[in-house]
Protein backbone atom coordinates (compact mmCIF):
# COMPACT_ATOMS: atom_id res chain seq x y z
CA UNK A 1 0.00 0.00 0.00
CA UNK A 2 1.38 3.45 -0.74
CA UNK A 3 1.74 6.01 1.80
CA UNK A 4 -1.16 8.56 0.09
CA UNK A 5 -3.53 5.36 0.24
CA UNK A 6 -2.29 4.82 3.99
CA UNK A 7 -2.92 8.52 4.71
CA UNK A 8 -6.11 8.65 2.76
CA UNK A 9 -7.93 5.29 4.41
CA UNK A 10 -6.22 6.81 7.95
CA UNK A 11 -8.05 9.80 7.44
CA UNK A 12 -11.33 8.39 6.35
CA UNK A 13 -14.22 7.46 7.95
CA UNK A 14 -14.53 3.84 9.29
CA UNK A 15 -16.35 1.71 7.42
CA UNK A 16 -19.30 1.38 9.67
CA UNK A 17 -19.72 -2.06 11.23
CA UNK A 18 -23.24 -2.19 12.37
CA UNK A 19 -25.67 -3.82 10.53
CA UNK A 20 -28.45 -1.83 8.58
CA UNK A 21 -30.83 0.19 10.75
CA UNK A 22 -33.72 -2.59 10.29
CA UNK A 23 -32.01 -5.42 11.18
CA UNK A 24 -30.58 -3.56 14.64
CA UNK A 25 -33.38 -2.01 15.84
CA UNK A 26 -37.13 -2.86 14.93
CA UNK A 27 -38.73 -0.36 13.51
CA UNK A 28 -40.92 1.48 16.00
CA UNK A 29 -44.99 1.34 14.60
CA UNK A 30 -46.02 4.97 13.77
CA UNK A 31 -48.57 5.80 16.53
CA UNK A 32 -52.10 7.99 15.06
CA UNK A 33 -53.94 10.64 16.68
CA UNK A 34 -57.39 11.91 16.12
CA UNK A 35 -58.83 15.26 15.92
CA UNK A 36 -62.21 17.03 14.76
CA UNK A 37 -63.23 20.52 14.38
CA UNK A 38 -65.97 22.32 15.09
CA UNK A 39 -67.87 19.96 11.44
CA UNK A 40 -66.99 16.66 14.23
CA UNK A 41 -65.16 15.16 11.24
CA UNK A 42 -62.67 13.18 12.61
CA UNK A 43 -58.65 13.16 11.29
CA UNK A 44 -56.49 10.85 11.68
CA UNK A 45 -52.99 11.89 11.98
CA UNK A 46 -49.41 10.77 12.14
CA UNK A 47 -47.27 11.49 15.75
CA UNK A 48 -44.86 12.69 13.24
CA UNK A 49 -47.30 14.90 11.44
CA UNK A 50 -48.95 16.34 14.71
CA UNK A 51 -45.19 17.71 15.50
CA UNK A 52 -45.77 20.67 13.66
CA UNK A 53 -48.00 21.57 15.82
CA UNK A 54 -46.12 22.55 19.42
CA UNK A 55 -50.00 22.47 21.45
CA UNK A 56 -50.92 19.10 20.16
CA UNK A 57 -47.39 18.36 20.49
CA UNK A 58 -47.36 18.88 24.38
CA UNK A 59 -50.29 17.59 24.65
CA UNK A 60 -49.51 13.94 22.87
CA UNK A 61 -46.32 13.94 24.04
CA UNK A 62 -46.41 12.33 27.82
CA UNK A 63 -49.94 10.32 27.02
CA UNK A 64 -48.64 7.04 25.68
CA UNK A 65 -52.48 6.09 24.11
CA UNK A 66 -52.97 2.55 22.57
CA UNK A 67 -54.29 2.68 19.04
CA UNK A 68 -57.89 2.05 20.46
CA UNK A 69 -57.32 4.94 23.22
CA UNK A 70 -56.66 7.47 20.48
CA UNK A 71 -59.73 6.41 18.22
CA UNK A 72 -61.86 6.67 21.52
CA UNK A 73 -60.29 10.12 22.25
CA UNK A 74 -59.97 12.47 19.14
CA UNK A 75 -58.75 16.05 20.46
CA UNK A 76 -61.45 18.65 19.93
CA UNK A 77 -60.95 21.95 18.14
CA UNK A 78 -64.44 23.07 18.24
CA UNK A 79 -62.97 26.51 17.49
CA UNK A 80 -61.62 25.81 14.06
CA UNK A 81 -63.61 25.29 11.19
CA UNK A 82 -63.58 21.36 9.75
CA UNK A 83 -62.24 22.46 6.04
CA UNK A 84 -59.47 24.74 7.51
CA UNK A 85 -58.45 22.09 10.19
CA UNK A 86 -58.54 19.32 7.20
CA UNK A 87 -56.12 22.14 5.40
CA UNK A 88 -53.91 22.61 8.41
CA UNK A 89 -53.99 18.39 8.48
CA UNK A 90 -53.16 18.00 5.14
CA UNK A 91 -50.01 20.41 5.40
CA UNK A 92 -48.79 19.23 8.69
CA UNK A 93 -48.78 15.24 6.39
CA UNK A 94 -47.31 16.82 3.45
CA UNK A 95 -44.09 18.26 5.85
CA UNK A 96 -44.13 15.58 8.09
CA UNK A 97 -40.41 14.78 9.19
CA UNK A 98 -39.34 17.38 6.28
CA UNK A 99 -37.12 20.73 7.05
CA UNK A 100 -39.82 23.69 5.75
CA UNK A 101 -38.66 25.52 2.83
CA UNK A 102 -37.93 29.04 3.09
CA UNK A 103 -40.80 29.44 0.80
CA UNK A 104 -44.19 26.72 0.78
CA UNK A 105 -45.91 26.23 -2.78
CA UNK A 106 -48.46 24.14 -0.76
CA UNK A 107 -49.85 26.82 1.21
CA UNK A 108 -53.94 26.67 0.58
CA UNK A 109 -54.89 29.32 -2.10
CA UNK A 110 -57.99 30.27 -1.14
CA UNK A 111 -57.37 33.60 0.43
CA UNK A 112 -61.04 33.65 1.68
CA UNK A 113 -60.28 30.92 4.08
CA UNK A 114 -56.47 32.76 4.98
CA UNK A 115 -58.14 34.72 8.37
CA UNK A 116 -59.34 31.70 9.23
CA UNK A 117 -56.21 29.52 8.55
CA UNK A 118 -53.71 32.42 10.25
CA UNK A 119 -56.43 32.05 13.67
CA UNK A 120 -56.27 28.36 13.68
CA UNK A 121 -52.67 28.05 12.85
CA UNK A 122 -51.51 30.60 15.44
CA UNK A 123 -53.87 28.65 18.32
CA UNK A 124 -52.34 25.16 17.20
CA UNK A 125 -48.72 27.11 17.48
CA UNK A 126 -47.99 25.53 14.43
CA UNK A 127 -44.84 27.95 13.82
CA UNK A 128 -43.62 27.24 9.98
CA UNK A 129 -47.48 27.96 8.74
CA UNK A 130 -47.80 30.62 10.64
CA UNK A 131 -44.59 32.56 9.40
CA UNK A 132 -46.02 31.08 5.69
CA UNK A 133 -49.84 32.65 5.89
CA UNK A 134 -48.50 35.80 7.35
CA UNK A 135 -45.94 36.15 4.80
CA UNK A 136 -49.07 35.61 2.54
CA UNK A 137 -50.91 38.36 4.17
CA UNK A 138 -48.19 40.54 3.91
CA UNK A 139 -47.50 40.06 -0.09
CA UNK A 140 -51.04 41.14 -0.34
CA UNK A 141 -50.35 44.87 -0.03
CA UNK A 142 -46.99 44.62 -1.78
CA UNK A 143 -47.07 47.57 -4.13
CA UNK A 144 -50.23 48.62 -2.89
CA UNK A 145 -51.61 52.58 -1.82
CA UNK A 146 -52.73 53.74 1.41
CA UNK A 147 -56.39 53.69 0.09
CA UNK A 148 -55.70 50.22 -1.14
CA UNK A 149 -54.28 48.38 1.35
CA UNK A 150 -57.17 49.88 3.49
CA UNK A 151 -59.34 47.28 1.45
CA UNK A 152 -57.56 44.36 1.55
CA UNK A 153 -56.68 44.83 5.24
CA UNK A 154 -59.94 46.02 6.37
CA UNK A 155 -58.50 48.94 8.17
CA UNK A 156 -60.80 51.80 9.06
CA UNK A 157 -59.99 55.51 8.05
CA UNK A 158 -59.41 58.14 10.30
CA UNK A 159 -62.87 59.16 10.22
CA UNK A 160 -64.36 56.02 10.73
CA UNK A 161 -62.20 55.26 13.69
CA UNK A 162 -63.48 58.85 14.72
CA UNK A 163 -66.79 57.98 14.20
CA UNK A 164 -66.20 54.83 16.36
CA UNK A 165 -64.88 56.43 18.97
CA UNK A 166 -67.30 58.72 19.69
CA UNK A 167 -69.88 56.50 19.00
CA UNK A 168 -67.94 54.02 22.18
CA UNK A 169 -68.17 57.03 24.17
CA UNK A 170 -71.81 57.62 23.77
CA UNK A 171 -72.35 54.16 24.89
CA UNK A 172 -70.10 54.02 27.52
CA UNK A 173 -71.76 57.32 29.25
CA UNK A 174 -74.94 55.70 28.68
CA UNK A 175 -73.56 52.60 30.25
CA UNK A 176 -72.35 54.63 33.72
CA UNK A 177 -75.75 56.89 33.49
CA UNK A 178 -78.04 53.44 33.82
CA UNK A 179 -75.46 51.93 36.21
CA UNK A 180 -75.64 55.55 38.46
CA UNK A 181 -79.37 55.44 38.42
CA UNK A 182 -79.52 51.53 38.59
CA UNK A 183 -77.50 52.04 41.95
CA UNK A 184 -79.58 55.19 43.13
CA UNK A 185 -82.88 52.96 42.63
CA UNK A 186 -80.87 50.09 44.92
CA UNK A 187 -80.26 52.78 47.66
CA UNK A 188 -84.17 54.19 48.20
CA UNK B 1 -60.73 39.26 -0.53
CA UNK B 2 -60.08 41.64 2.47
CA UNK B 3 -58.20 40.20 5.50
CA UNK B 4 -58.97 41.60 8.05
CA UNK B 5 -55.63 42.71 9.83
CA UNK B 6 -56.62 44.47 12.88
CA UNK B 7 -59.06 41.11 14.44
CA UNK B 8 -55.84 39.12 14.18
CA UNK B 9 -53.85 38.17 17.45
CA UNK B 10 -51.26 40.45 18.31
CA UNK B 11 -48.56 37.82 17.61
CA UNK B 12 -49.57 37.42 14.29
CA UNK B 13 -49.89 41.15 13.84
CA UNK B 14 -46.56 41.75 14.84
CA UNK B 15 -45.10 38.92 12.63
CA UNK B 16 -46.78 40.19 9.70
CA UNK B 17 -45.73 43.67 10.43
CA UNK B 18 -42.01 42.09 10.92
CA UNK B 19 -42.29 40.86 7.23
CA UNK B 20 -43.30 44.19 5.69
CA UNK B 21 -40.21 45.69 3.69
CA UNK B 22 -39.26 49.25 4.69
CA UNK B 23 -41.40 51.03 1.98
CA UNK B 24 -44.39 48.80 2.22
CA UNK B 25 -44.22 50.05 6.03
CA UNK B 26 -44.15 53.57 5.20
CA UNK B 27 -46.67 53.53 3.27
CA UNK B 28 -49.13 51.52 5.37
CA UNK B 29 -48.42 54.54 7.78
CA UNK B 30 -49.95 56.51 5.71
CA UNK B 31 -53.58 53.99 5.72
CA UNK B 32 -54.85 55.96 9.33
CA UNK B 33 -53.39 58.08 12.59
CA UNK B 34 -54.33 54.30 14.61
CA UNK B 35 -52.80 52.43 12.46
CA UNK B 36 -49.65 54.56 12.10
CA UNK B 37 -49.90 54.64 15.62
CA UNK B 38 -50.32 50.77 15.86
CA UNK B 39 -47.10 50.34 13.42
CA UNK B 40 -44.91 52.72 15.67
CA UNK B 41 -45.62 50.60 18.86
CA UNK B 42 -44.51 47.37 17.20
CA UNK B 43 -41.28 49.03 15.91
CA UNK B 44 -41.06 50.37 19.79
CA UNK B 45 -41.30 47.41 20.57
CA UNK B 46 -38.89 45.13 18.11
CA UNK B 47 -36.45 47.96 17.02
CA UNK B 48 -35.28 47.05 13.48
CA UNK B 49 -31.87 47.22 14.34
CA UNK B 50 -30.75 45.98 10.84
CA UNK B 51 -32.28 49.21 9.07
CA UNK B 52 -30.09 51.87 8.49
CA UNK B 53 -32.06 55.20 8.00
CA UNK B 54 -30.44 57.27 5.23
CA UNK B 55 -30.95 60.89 4.68
CA UNK B 56 -30.38 62.24 0.69
CA UNK B 57 -30.40 65.81 -0.12
CA UNK B 58 -28.64 66.56 -3.10
CA UNK B 59 -30.23 69.50 -5.34
CA UNK B 60 -33.60 68.21 -6.12
CA UNK B 61 -32.89 64.67 -5.56
CA UNK B 62 -34.42 64.51 -1.28
CA UNK B 63 -35.37 61.19 -0.01
CA UNK B 64 -34.83 59.15 2.58
CA UNK B 65 -33.75 55.41 1.90
CA UNK B 66 -33.77 52.20 4.09
CA UNK B 67 -30.87 50.08 3.49
CA UNK B 68 -31.97 46.30 4.78
CA UNK B 69 -29.18 44.04 4.97
CA UNK B 70 -27.32 45.63 2.09
CA UNK B 71 -29.92 46.30 -0.03
CA UNK B 72 -31.54 50.01 -0.17
CA UNK B 73 -35.21 50.61 -0.93
CA UNK B 74 -36.47 54.68 -1.10
CA UNK B 75 -39.56 54.83 1.38
CA UNK B 76 -40.21 58.41 1.57
CA UNK B 77 -39.51 61.51 -1.00
CA UNK B 78 -39.67 65.27 -0.84
CA UNK B 79 -40.54 66.93 -4.11
CA UNK B 80 -40.56 71.06 -4.59
CA UNK B 81 -44.84 71.56 -5.48
CA UNK B 82 -43.81 73.19 -8.92
CA UNK B 83 -42.71 69.09 -10.15
CA UNK B 84 -46.34 68.38 -9.45
CA UNK B 85 -49.08 67.89 -12.08
CA UNK B 86 -52.61 68.09 -11.58
CA UNK B 87 -53.36 66.22 -14.38
CA UNK B 88 -51.12 63.24 -14.21
CA UNK B 89 -50.66 63.15 -9.98
CA UNK B 90 -52.98 61.66 -8.04
CA UNK B 91 -52.66 62.73 -4.77
CA UNK B 92 -54.04 63.02 -1.52
CA UNK B 93 -54.01 65.21 1.35
CA UNK B 94 -52.26 64.07 4.64
CA UNK B 95 -52.33 67.01 7.30
CA UNK B 96 -52.43 69.45 4.67
CA UNK B 97 -49.65 68.24 2.43
CA UNK B 98 -50.32 66.89 -0.87
CA UNK B 99 -48.84 63.57 -0.88
CA UNK B 100 -48.56 60.69 -4.29
CA UNK B 101 -48.66 56.80 -3.96
CA UNK B 102 -46.55 55.33 -6.28
CA UNK B 103 -45.91 51.40 -6.33
CA UNK B 104 -42.44 52.24 -4.73
CA UNK B 105 -43.03 54.75 -2.57
CA UNK B 106 -44.62 57.84 -1.42
CA UNK B 107 -43.96 61.79 -2.88
CA UNK B 108 -44.52 64.32 -0.68
CA UNK B 109 -45.06 68.02 -2.11
CA UNK B 110 -43.71 70.91 -0.88
CA UNK B 111 -42.91 74.85 -1.18
CA UNK B 112 -40.34 74.94 1.45
CA UNK B 113 -37.54 72.63 0.21
CA UNK B 114 -35.84 72.53 3.66
CA UNK B 115 -39.15 71.78 5.26
CA UNK B 116 -39.89 69.37 3.08
CA UNK B 117 -36.34 67.40 3.76
CA UNK B 118 -36.62 67.36 7.58
CA UNK B 119 -40.51 66.54 7.33
CA UNK B 120 -39.63 63.12 5.50
CA UNK B 121 -36.64 62.44 7.96
CA UNK B 122 -38.61 63.44 10.98
CA UNK B 123 -41.61 60.70 9.59
CA UNK B 124 -39.45 58.01 9.55
CA UNK B 125 -37.13 58.13 12.33
CA UNK B 126 -40.57 58.99 14.16
CA UNK B 127 -42.29 55.91 12.56
CA UNK B 128 -39.33 53.55 13.02
CA UNK B 129 -38.03 54.67 16.33
CA UNK B 130 -34.06 54.56 14.79
CA UNK B 131 -31.83 57.41 14.57
CA UNK B 132 -30.38 58.25 11.20
CA UNK B 133 -27.52 56.45 10.33
CA UNK B 134 -26.41 57.89 6.50
CA UNK B 135 -26.27 61.22 4.96
CA UNK B 136 -25.99 62.33 1.59
CA UNK B 137 -26.00 65.42 0.27
CA UNK B 138 -24.75 68.52 -1.80
CA UNK B 139 -23.24 71.68 -1.17
CA UNK B 140 -26.59 73.62 -1.03
CA UNK B 141 -27.81 70.98 1.92
CA UNK B 142 -24.63 71.90 4.63
CA UNK B 143 -27.55 72.61 7.04
CA UNK B 144 -28.48 69.18 7.47
CA UNK B 145 -24.62 68.03 8.96
CA UNK B 146 -25.85 70.30 12.00
CA UNK B 147 -29.43 69.43 11.86
CA UNK B 148 -28.87 65.45 12.40
CA UNK B 149 -25.86 66.80 15.22
CA UNK B 150 -28.61 68.32 17.03
CA UNK B 151 -31.76 65.80 16.53
CA UNK B 152 -29.61 62.73 17.87
CA UNK B 153 -26.98 61.48 19.90
CA UNK B 154 -25.39 58.65 17.74
CA UNK B 155 -23.42 60.06 15.14
CA UNK B 156 -23.53 58.99 11.37
CA UNK B 157 -21.82 56.18 10.50
CA UNK B 158 -21.66 57.30 7.01
CA UNK B 159 -21.61 60.54 5.30
CA UNK B 160 -21.21 61.98 1.61
CA UNK B 161 -20.61 64.94 0.35
CA UNK B 162 -21.33 65.39 -3.44
CA UNK B 163 -20.07 68.21 -6.39
CA UNK B 164 -23.13 69.77 -7.54
CA UNK B 165 -24.18 69.71 -10.64
CA UNK B 166 -24.19 73.59 -11.96
CA UNK B 167 -20.29 75.39 -10.10
CA UNK B 168 -22.66 78.67 -8.96
CA UNK B 169 -22.35 78.83 -5.14
CA UNK B 170 -19.80 78.94 -2.42
CA UNK B 171 -18.03 75.61 -1.98
CA UNK B 172 -15.45 76.89 0.30
CA UNK B 173 -17.78 77.60 2.76
CA UNK B 174 -19.93 74.70 2.86
CA UNK B 175 -17.14 72.30 2.44
CA UNK B 176 -15.61 74.27 5.69
CA UNK B 177 -18.79 74.03 7.39
CA UNK B 178 -19.58 70.19 6.49
CA UNK B 179 -16.06 69.22 7.20
CA UNK B 180 -15.50 70.70 10.66
CA UNK B 181 -19.38 69.74 11.91
CA UNK B 182 -19.63 66.13 10.78
CA UNK B 183 -19.42 63.13 12.95
CA UNK B 184 -19.61 60.30 11.28
CA UNK B 185 -17.96 56.67 12.16
CA UNK B 186 -17.42 54.58 9.36
CA UNK B 187 -17.25 56.67 6.54
CA UNK B 188 -16.72 60.01 5.29
CA UNK B 189 -16.30 60.48 1.52
CA UNK B 190 -16.15 64.04 -0.01
CA UNK B 191 -16.11 65.04 -3.35
CA UNK B 192 -16.56 68.94 -3.92
CA UNK B 193 -14.70 71.23 -6.05
CA UNK B 194 -12.96 74.07 -3.54
CA UNK B 195 -11.45 77.21 -4.96
CA UNK B 196 -7.27 76.62 -4.95
CA UNK B 197 -7.23 78.82 -2.36
CA UNK B 198 -8.95 76.77 -0.44
CA UNK B 199 -7.68 75.66 3.37
CA UNK B 200 -8.96 73.58 5.97
CA UNK B 201 -7.73 74.15 9.49
CA UNK B 202 -9.71 72.00 11.79
CA UNK B 203 -9.97 68.33 12.26
CA UNK B 204 -11.29 65.43 11.09
CA UNK B 205 -13.00 62.65 12.47
CA UNK B 206 -12.85 60.21 14.37
CA UNK B 207 -13.60 57.84 11.48
CA UNK B 208 -12.57 54.44 9.89
CA UNK B 209 -12.19 55.72 6.19
CA UNK B 210 -12.17 58.91 4.84
CA UNK B 211 -12.10 59.00 0.95
CA UNK B 212 -11.71 62.52 -0.65
CA UNK B 213 -11.93 61.01 -4.17
CA UNK B 214 -11.47 63.12 -6.71
CA UNK B 215 -10.94 66.41 -5.83
CA UNK B 216 -8.21 66.18 -2.79
CA UNK B 217 -6.16 69.20 -4.32
CA UNK B 218 -6.63 71.00 -1.07
CA UNK B 219 -5.15 68.41 1.28
CA UNK B 220 -1.99 69.95 3.15
CA UNK B 221 0.61 68.17 4.93
CA UNK B 222 -0.92 69.38 8.18
CA UNK B 223 -4.62 67.87 6.97
CA UNK B 224 -3.26 64.40 6.69
CA UNK B 225 -1.42 64.42 9.99
CA UNK B 226 -4.52 66.17 11.90
CA UNK B 227 -6.97 63.56 10.18
CA UNK B 228 -7.80 60.71 12.40
CA UNK B 229 -8.84 57.87 10.21
CA UNK B 230 -8.11 54.36 9.66
CA UNK B 231 -8.11 54.30 6.25
CA UNK B 232 -7.74 57.28 4.23
CA UNK B 233 -7.48 57.75 0.24
CA UNK B 234 -7.12 60.89 -1.23
CA UNK B 235 -7.44 61.24 -5.25
CA UNK B 236 -5.98 64.12 -7.18
CA UNK B 237 -3.62 64.92 -4.61
CA UNK B 238 -0.91 68.03 -5.06
CA UNK B 239 1.31 66.41 -2.45
CA UNK B 240 4.99 66.00 -2.69
CA UNK B 241 7.30 63.28 -2.27
CA UNK B 242 9.16 65.72 0.02
CA UNK B 243 5.57 66.25 1.69
CA UNK B 244 5.00 62.31 2.45
CA UNK B 245 8.56 62.14 3.81
CA UNK B 246 7.41 64.50 6.16
CA UNK B 247 3.96 63.23 7.26
CA UNK B 248 6.30 60.11 7.65
CA UNK B 249 8.24 61.66 10.13
CA UNK B 250 5.27 62.95 11.88
CA UNK B 251 4.00 59.27 11.78
CA UNK B 252 7.17 57.74 12.73
CA UNK B 253 7.14 59.83 16.23
CA UNK B 254 3.51 58.36 17.00
CA UNK B 255 1.81 60.71 14.40
CA UNK B 256 -1.48 59.59 13.67
CA UNK B 257 -1.91 56.21 15.71
CA UNK B 258 -4.80 54.58 14.19
CA UNK B 259 -3.81 55.23 10.74
CA UNK B 260 -3.26 51.55 8.86
CA UNK B 261 -3.77 52.62 5.25
CA UNK B 262 -3.24 55.55 3.18
CA UNK B 263 -3.33 56.19 -0.32
CA UNK B 264 -2.64 59.45 -2.16
CA UNK B 265 -3.62 59.98 -6.08
CA UNK B 266 -0.79 62.56 -7.27
CA UNK B 267 -2.72 65.36 -9.18
CA UNK B 268 -0.69 65.90 -11.85
CA UNK B 269 2.60 62.50 -11.34
CA UNK B 270 5.18 62.91 -9.38
CA UNK B 271 9.03 62.68 -10.09
CA UNK B 272 10.17 59.80 -7.35
CA UNK B 273 13.75 60.00 -8.23
CA UNK B 274 15.06 61.01 -4.82
CA UNK B 275 13.45 58.69 -2.51
CA UNK B 276 12.63 58.57 1.27
CA UNK B 277 14.80 60.93 3.30
CA UNK B 278 17.71 58.98 5.13
CA UNK B 279 16.72 59.55 8.21
CA UNK B 280 13.45 58.10 8.00
CA UNK B 281 15.73 54.71 7.74
CA UNK B 282 13.51 53.07 5.14
CA UNK B 283 14.71 50.09 3.43
CA UNK B 284 13.77 47.94 0.30
CA UNK B 285 11.91 44.76 1.21
CA UNK B 286 10.42 42.13 -0.81
CA UNK B 287 7.50 41.58 1.60
CA UNK B 288 3.95 41.74 0.36
CA UNK B 289 1.42 44.42 1.90
CA UNK B 290 -1.97 44.08 1.47
CA UNK B 291 -5.22 45.65 2.45
CA UNK B 292 -8.90 44.80 1.89
CA UNK B 293 -9.95 48.23 0.97
CA UNK B 294 -13.86 49.02 0.82
CA UNK B 295 -13.88 50.00 -2.85
CA UNK B 296 -12.84 47.53 -4.78
CA UNK B 297 -10.45 44.18 -4.22
CA UNK B 298 -7.68 44.47 -1.82
CA UNK B 299 -4.84 46.39 -2.60
CA UNK B 300 -1.83 44.71 -2.59
CA UNK B 301 2.23 46.14 -2.67
CA UNK B 302 5.26 44.66 -3.90
CA UNK B 303 8.76 45.48 -4.27
CA UNK B 304 8.32 47.91 -1.52
CA UNK B 305 10.37 49.77 1.12
CA UNK B 306 9.54 49.48 4.86
CA UNK B 307 9.71 52.14 7.69
CA UNK B 308 9.59 51.35 11.36
CA UNK B 309 7.98 53.20 14.09
CA UNK B 310 9.95 54.48 17.06
CA UNK B 311 7.45 52.11 19.11
CA UNK B 312 8.54 49.28 16.72
CA UNK B 313 5.10 49.09 14.43
CA UNK B 314 6.05 48.84 10.73
CA UNK B 315 4.54 49.62 7.88
CA UNK B 316 5.26 48.99 4.02
CA UNK B 317 5.60 52.00 1.79
CA UNK B 318 5.49 51.93 -2.06
CA UNK B 319 5.64 55.37 -4.52
CA UNK B 320 5.74 55.41 -8.17
CA UNK B 321 4.94 58.31 -10.41
CA UNK B 322 0.61 58.60 -9.87
CA UNK B 323 0.42 56.96 -6.49
CA UNK B 324 1.77 56.35 -2.49
CA UNK B 325 0.98 53.84 -0.70
CA UNK B 326 1.72 53.10 2.94
CA UNK B 327 -0.05 49.95 4.55
CA UNK B 328 0.95 49.99 8.60
CA UNK B 329 1.07 46.18 10.18
CA UNK B 330 -0.22 46.89 13.53
CA UNK B 331 -1.24 42.84 13.42
CA UNK B 332 2.60 42.19 13.47
CA UNK B 333 3.50 44.17 16.33
CA UNK B 334 0.65 42.74 18.21
CA UNK B 335 2.42 39.29 17.37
Amino acid sequence: MSSTEQGTSSAAPAEPTTAPESAAAPEVPESFYYVHGKDKVVHKVSAGALQHSALIHGMISNLGYTEEQAKANPFPFENIDGDILQMVVDWCNQHKGKPTPPEDTNLPKQKEKLFDLVLAVNYLEIKELLTYCCKQVAMMVKGKSPEEIREIWMIPTDAEDEAAEKEAKKRAGKEAAGETAAAAGDAK
Amino acid sequence: MPFPILRTPVVVLSEIISILEPNETVTASFCSKNFKRLLKNQYQQMKPLMWAICMIDFENDRRVIIVKSGIEANVLSAVHISKFNESTSKVVEINGYKIEFSPEYPILYFEDQELGSKWIVDYVTDLLNIDVRGLAIGRSSAWTVDWINKRQEKPLNRFALFKPTSNNSNADESMDYVLKNVRSSDFIGINEDVSDNYRFNGKLGPVKELAISRNGYWVTCDNLMNFDAIAIYIGRSRLTVSILNLFLRHWRAGGSPRLEYLEVFFENGTVFENTFDGDLEIVRTNEVGTYPVSYGEPVVIRNCYRVQRTDGIMALVDCDRQRFYMIVQHEKASH
